[in-house]
């Protein structure tokens, strides 16, 4: 078998006799046994040639890296020990300096406008404060001193204690809640879902629809 | 692969099937099913389930039902023949829906500027009247016809219903009942300080409008009791017996018309006539119910059912939905008999908890104690029983309604 043959097969223009010869060749599955015997005698000739062949086609030797003095080494943990102690001290820095304004123990969320709903995004709430509304949340015992309206939004679970009363409410992280209390006493307070809104009397209800605009 | 692997692959490919036939099941049932009930679950979700029967099985709404938007949807929904009508008050788009794979899809809308539904009348087929307020200030009154098929606006205006007077800001209208060529329509004056205070006039009025052009012919004032029925998108306040007589609750209690020391009560308007009778007055409060009611429905001959709290069971409207302290009472309209229903406490302010069939009535009750299910009342025997279980994540049955008649 040569390559003139397999080519003119593959070409199309063999006699009727090439082909068949060739098709005996390509689909014969008998494989020779292999000549191992003659092989390790050329074997490092063999490997030589093959190496340069290889080399032809390879791309330019990279230079083996010079090797690293131990004072390299030193100024590599250094640095890296520098980033960390910079980074962590940065988290630690907004962690901490977070907690001392965002999430000061008394959170004042008043609102003396008569007309106007303020939008305050604490730290631990998104809160609506209506008109004429004055609070104060204590994030470290959640009391909370209430006159007036708020729709709060918690961005986790917080559990609230009106203060003077030994009422406690659970505001579930990811609903929305309608906070009102007027007078004093626990009667008068009312905390409830968004979602049961239409509990409440119609015309308090079409009251915070329009004021929270929900 | 040994035995063992080969028994667990046999298990899972088990479960798969089982797993895809209920779900096959359930679409079938999803498109003829006859009833279909609005479920509040206690993480703050709502979904639509449907079923083909309320007498017996369980349902759990984050498994079987359909998961509702809160953007879109809410429970002031109400059904005719496998559609739901919503109007969405923060986009005034008032939609048509259907439930498709486990999802409401809108099949057809309109957009209705400043309006805020107070009660919705079948007249036709495929014709719907709403009645309603303007959503700018709740003081002025309107209207509006539509073509359900089409979802089209027939007719719009605004109905000749005296704005609020004097010290009056708001007003509201609790029902809407057409009488041949007049219409009908209850309504009382608010007083509103800010959001969590309101007064409620002590007097009720009930308007004479020409029909379809809504204007004033004349107005009755009532001082029996006061805040005339509610919003029927919620709950439902109102029927007309078998003989054509209109019945209407009136609602003063702290959770409606906030006037509590007068007392809830049933008007009448007899079938020739376009009047209060004035020989008519059922006390509710009165009677042995001794309490305000919220809600009531017919049940045939004499006799309606109605939804009544217990003072005595919850501290102030901020606890009035979440504690369970409802009952339930037969009324006989005609001797004003009364009698309880053996049921467990019921929670939730305002529900449309009652279908009627035949001689069933569908009650679904949501107990803090025994669960959440519908019951099934014996009109005729009295005979009360358990059916459907809302399990899972079911906090309240907020509404049930006949998905097709």
């Amino acid at each position: 078998m040569n390559n003139q043959l397999l080519e003119k097969y593959h070409l199309n223009t063999c006699t009727a006799e090439e082909r068949k010869m060739v098709e005996e060749w390509l689909f014969n599955t008998d494989v020779d046994g292999l000549d191992t015997v003659s092989l390790p005698e050329n074997k490092n000739d063999i490997k030589q040639a093959m190496w340069r062949d290889i080399e032809t086609v390879m791309p330019e030797v990279i230079k083996p890296l010079p090797k690293r003095s131990s004072i390299y080494f030193m100024w590599k943990g250094a640095i890296a020990a520098s980033v960390f102690i910079a980074m962590a001290a940065t988290i630690a820095y907004f962690v901490f300096a977070n907690r001392s304004i965002g999430q000061a123990d008394l959170v004042e969320l008043n609102n003396p406008s008569a007309r106007y709903v303020k939008h305050i995004d604490a730290t631990g709430y998104d809160v609506a404060v209506g008109p004429n509304t004055i609070a104060k949340i204590n994030n470290n015992d959640g009391m909370i001193d209430l006159t007036g309206s708020m729709l709060i939004s918690p961005k986790k679970d917080i559990n609230l204690v009106f203060e003077g009363t030994s009422k406690k409410v659970t505001l579930l992280k990811g609903q929305t809640y309608i906070i009102l209390k007027n007078k004093t006493g626990v009667k008068s307070i009312i905390v409830i879902s968004e979602r049961n809104l239409m509990d409440l009397p119609p015309v308090m209800q079409k009251q915070l629809s329009a004021q929270f605009d929900i | 692969m040994n035995s063992n692997s080969i028994i667990k692959l046999f298990f899972y490919v088990i479960l798969v099937f089982c797993l895809l036939s209920c779900k096959q099941e359930n679409s079938i049932n999803e498109k003829d099913a006859k009833y279909s009930l609005y479920i509040l679950a206690k993480d703050g979700r709502e979904y639509m389930l449907t079923s083909n029967t309320l007498d017996s099985g369980m349902l759990k709404p984050e498994t079987d039902g359909a998961y509702l938007d809160p953007k879109d949807m809410d429970r002031d929904v109400f059904v005719k023949n496998g559609f739901f009508y919503h109007l969405n008050r923060k986009t005034n788009r008032f939609s048509k829906f259907k439930l498709e794979d486990w999802k409401l899809v809108t099949t057809g809308f309109l957009d209705i500027k400043d309006f805020s539904i107070e009660n919705f009348n079948w007249i036709g087929k495929d014709s719907l009247m709403l009645t309603g307020l303007n959503l700018s200030g709740y003081n002025h009154s309107k209207y509006i016809f539509i073509n359900t098929v089409k979802m089209e606006v027939i007719a719009q205006g605004d109905m000749e219903i005296p704005a609020p007077f004097g010290h009056y800001t708001t007003l509201s209208i609790g029902f809407a009942e057409k009488k041949g060529d007049a219409l009908l329509v209850g309504y009382t004056y608010h007083t509103a300080h800010g959001v969590s205070s309101y007064l409620t006039s002590d007097t009720l009025y009930v308007s004479e409008l020409s029909y379809p052009q809504m204007k004033l012919l004349r107005t009755q004032k009532d001082m029996r009791s006061t805040y005339p029925g509610g919003i029927n998108t919620i709950q439902s306040y109102n029927f007309k017996d078998d003989r054509g007589d209109y019945y209407f609750q009136s609602c003063p209690g702290i959770a409606l018309g906030n006037h509590p020391d007068l007392p809830t009560g049933i008007f009448k308007i007899k079938a020739n006539e376009k009047k209060i009778d004035q020989d008519y007055f059922f006390n509710i409060s009165a009677s042995k119910i001794q309490n305000h009611a919220y809600g009531m429905w017919y049940l045939g001959g004499n006799k309606a059912i109605i939804r009544s709290e217990r003072k005595d069971l919850f501290k102030g409207l901020g606890d009035h939905y979440s504690t369970a302290h409802f009952e339930f009472y037969i009324l006989d309209l005609l001797t004003q008999s009364v009698t309880k229903l053996n049921l467990p406490l019921d929670k939730g302010t305002r529900r449309e908890c009652v279908i009627v069939e035949g001689d069933i009535a569908y009650i679904s009750v949501n107990s803090t104690k025994s669960g959440n299910y519908i019951w099934l009342y014996n009109i005729k025997t009295g005979e009360l029983k358990k059916g459907l279980q809302l399990g899972g994540d079911t906090d309240f049955i907020m509404r049930i309604d006949r998905l097709k008649d």
